[in-house]
């Protein structure tokens, strides 16, 4: 028989009654929000895939808005290129039916005010803005790209965004790769990435032994003189003059020309083309994904209701049942039954 | 033969009476946890040989004991110990964990992935002056939030060193009543008085030293009392005390971290001797243990990030150049003007000196701060609409930079943070599990040296019955004396 005194048995109601109550106030706690998950030590996996989630969910979201400025970019681009595409092949009827010798120079006079209005589109397409930014300026986007000679100041690089993780895809074309005819493929210089190994980075000590790091602006050599190479505005401007000076030779000689012009238009809108579906691919996929993760979220951070209130339900009860033990333990004595 | 019967009853009266006074002792003290309940030990006076036979001579009062059981006491101090140290912890580290939770509002994980991504939203429109706007911003939000981590941390620190200081108060103050307690009962005790109430304070005294640390406690040959902490020395050895000392300490003034000091403990009369790291359990040790693993570790790991931050997004950011118009000459080359101020070479963040601190100093650079132009997006010169800098930056996010290329910013973030959760949550299931070892230890002890009331009411109805029947004896050998005198008459 062990023996019971006051303090022992005080201390045993006081602590079944504590714990009781404790586990109470955390389901009470769960329940006033439904969320399971309310501190890192609550569940310290989750919460740390929790976070791992919600920084997936702001890089979509941000992807998303890359996408949606990718779209409206690459629409803006693929217009104006469609749009070069009419003038050429305008142009081109008019070529065809001028390099015969059907025609006399009167009438090839007023065909190549027809052709000078078709360049003077055509430079417009060129310095075609969107918002403040010259879309076939390269990187050069600020300044205009072609004067009315046709002549081409911008550069030849891509600018590309990231569109969902490691997928980036080009959102500007350059002047140099819409109006210039492809040079031997070699020559096509892709736009560098920048050497990115960053733990490399970090170890090396600093500046000295970067040379980059130091280059000056020496290194750099502005082209201040346009391009001097033909393009297509250039190969217009030749059927305007061959027009002018009534030459059926030249204008024959320059149908394959435009034709080549032609074929790269085309090629160009359906590469636009592509590109824009693989982008509509990575937006889907995005939304997949935020999906899967907002059910793999809710998982780990909501409460499951009906589990919850019947451990509210069964803790009470044992509250209750506590209570009612301790008042029978705590209301009798000895005395009671004395005299 | 009269006299006999009348120092009898005398002898039992004075017993029961001193048995009520005991009984009524323990009822009056029955609420005092501290308190053990006593009991009147008795002895038969010694026989008186009467002719042929021997007879007893009545009752005589052996000693007044305490209820105690050595063994229970020390388990239970042993639990106290135990408890504190895990209950400290949790309070300490649900502080620290307090500070990473992002799980309601925004922390450092946000601010990071949205530093990132206003680096690829400036990589949309990288001519654009209002974006750059917003990646300074969120430049200056995640600086913002390594210094809130930083100041956070370091006031949990600061707390800790408090509590450290007031700790030892309240040791050395416990200390000083065992000290006393110790002369006093030896006192009492070669007087032959009764020292079970004294040596109740002093078990007393000493719980309350276990709730700081480990107490050992033993007599030593010379009957002293001495009373260990646990792995390091004596703070009483009879009436004397050691006592503790904590004061600020520069460990290592070589690392400006230290220099900032830390409360350390030692003995007052061994003052080049820090037990900080000796001591076992209680809060003491609760304190120590999370100021020197969990919160240095924090401090560290923060520090790393911080310092790998910056340095990558710097190394890349200097290989851009700003958003600045340069003229050049006839033959294209590009000409310096020196009031552009720097072209390349812009570093975003203030280059840390060292990884130590990082975090506390973590901010951006003079030039990003004063001109948005500077923030750098091309690799050339006078190209407005060059992204590849931002991109670069932007993919630092998933570049495995930190801890020797293991992990990302964001991988080394949540570990830490799942790491402070799994040791916080750990402590808890532990201090769960210790408080209810610690609950039957002390019912353990209130068993055996709790005062039962039914027990003393029992006990007052018997004694008092005993009383009576003493008070009887005497009246009937009152009654006897009269019949002896009645005959003379």
């Amino acid at each position: 028989m062990t023996r019971v005194s006051e303090q022992s048995s005080f201390h045993a109601i006081n602590h079944a009654v504590n714990k009781t109550k404790s586990r109470l106030e955390d389901l009470q706690l769960q329940g006033s929000n439904l969320k399971r998950v309310q501190k890192p030590s609550d569940d310290p996996i989750g919460n740390t895939e929790l976070l791992a989630i919600r920084s997936q969910k702001v890089d979509n979201t941000q992807y998303s808005r890359n996408i949606s400025f990718a779209k409206a970019q690459l629409s803006f681009v693929e217009n104006a290129v469609e749009e070069l595409t009419n003038i050429m092949l305008k142009a081109k009827e008019l070529a065809i039916g001028q390099a015969s010798n059907f025609y006399d120079a009167d009438i090839r006079k007023s065909v190549a005010k027809e052709v000078e209005q078709l360049k003077k589109q055509m430079v417009a397409i060129g310095n075609r803005r969107m918002g403040n930014k010259f879309i076939f300026g390269g990187h050069k986007n600020l300044t205009q790209p072609f004067n009315d000679q046709g002549e081409y100041f911008g550069d030849s690089n891509t600018t590309k965004i990231e569109v969902s993780k490691d997928f980036f895809v080009p959102v500007n074309f350059s002047g140099k790769s819409v109006f210039f005819p492809k040079q031997n493929s070699a020559q096509e210089k892709e736009t560098p990435e920048l050497p990115l190994s960053a733990p490399k980075i970090l170890e090396e000590p600093d500046a000295e032994k970067e040379p980059e790091i130091n280059r000056s602006l020496a290194s750099f050599k502005e082209d201040q003189t346009p391009v001097v190479q033909k393009n297509i505005i250039h190969h217009i401007q030749a059927l305007e003059d061959a027009l002018n000076t009534n030459n059926p030779e030249i204008i024959q000689s320059l149908l394959p020309v435009l034709d080549k012009d032609m074929d790269q238009l085309v090629q160009l809108r359906t590469k636009i083309g592509s590109t824009i579906n693989s982008i509509d691919n990575a937006s889907e996929n995005i939304e997949k994904t935020n999906l899967l993760n907002e059910e793999y979220k809710s998982k780990i951070e909501d409460a499951d209701v009906a589990e919850l209130f019947t451990d509210l339900t069964r803790q009470q009860n044992t509250l209750n049942a506590t209570y009612r033990a301790s008042a029978q333990l705590m209301n009798k004595s000895l005395m009671d039954f004395l005299r | 033969m009269g006299s006999d019967l009348f120092s009898i009853g005398r002898s039992a009266l004075a017993t029961s009476k001193k048995s009520m006074a005991t009984t009524s002792h323990n009822i009056a003290n029955a609420n005092n946890e501290n308190f053990s309940r006593q009991r009147v030990t008795t002895e038969t006076n010694t026989p008186i040989g009467e002719g042929d036979y021997v007879v007893g001579s009545g009752v005589n009062i052996r000693s007044i004991k305490r209820a105690h059981d050595a063994l229970a006491e020390k388990k239970l101090n042993h639990s106290i110990s135990q408890h504190q140290y895990n209950e400290e912890r949790t309070h300490q580290l649900s502080q620290v964990e307090e500070i990473f939770n992002e799980i309601n509002s925004e922390g450092m994980n946000k601010v990071l992935n949205r530093f990132f991504n206003a680096f690829r939203e400036l990589a949309n429109q990288p001519e654009n002056e209002v974006v750059r706007t917003m990646v300074r911003d969120n430049a200056n939000l995640v600086v913002k939030d390594f210094h809130r981590i930083n100041q956070s941390i370091t006031a949990v620190k600061e707390g800790i060193d408090r509590s450290i200081g007031k700790a030892v108060e309240d040791i050395n103050t416990a200390a000083h009543n065992i000290a006393n307690l110790n002369k006093e009962i030896i006192r009492l005790e070669n007087a032959g008085g009764e020292t079970g109430d004294l040596r109740d304070r002093r078990d007393e005294s000493v719980r309350l030293l276990s709730e700081y640390f480990t107490v050992n406690t033993y007599e030593d040959e010379k009957g002293q009392y001495v009373v260990n902490i646990a792995g390091t020395g004596s703070i009483v050895a009879g009436g004397a005390v050691n006592e503790l000392k904590a004061s600020k300490v520069g460990k290592d003034p070589a690392t400006k971290r230290e220099s900032e000091g830390k409360v350390e403990l030692f003995f007052e009369g061994q003052r080049n001797l820090v037990i900080s790291d000796n001591v076992k359990k209680g809060k003491l040790a609760a304190l120590t243990e999370t100021r020197e693993v969990e919160i240095k570790g924090l401090r560290d790991q923060l520090d790393e990030l911080a310092y790998g931050l910056t340095k990558a997004t710097n190394a890349i950011h200097r290989r851009g150049f700003a958003n600045k118009k340069v003229a050049s000459d006839a033959q294209g080359n590009l000409i310096h003007d020196p009031s552009l101020g720097k072209l390349t070479g812009i570093n975003f963040f203030n280059e840390p000196l060292q990884k130590d601190r990082a975090a506390e100093y973590i901010k951006l650079s003079e030039e990003v701060e004063s001109d948005l132009s500077n923030i750098s997006t091309a690799l050339a010169p006078n190209s407005p609409g060059d992204n590849r800098v931002a991109i670069a930056i932007s993919k630092l996010q998933h570049e495995k930079v930190l801890e020797e290329g293991q992990n990302t910013f964001e991988e080394s973030y949540l570990q830490a943070v799942g790491k402070i959760g799994l040791t916080t949550s750990k402590s808890k299931i532990d201090t769960e599990q210790s408080s209810g070892i610690l609950a039957q230890a002390k019912s353990i002890k209130q068993r055996i040296s709790g005062v039962s009331l039914d027990e003393e009411t029992a006990n007052l109805v018997k004694y008092q019955h005993s009383y009576d029947a003493s008070a009887r004896v005497i009246k009937a050998a009152d009654e006897m004396f009269d019949s002896v005198l009645g005959m003379m008459r």
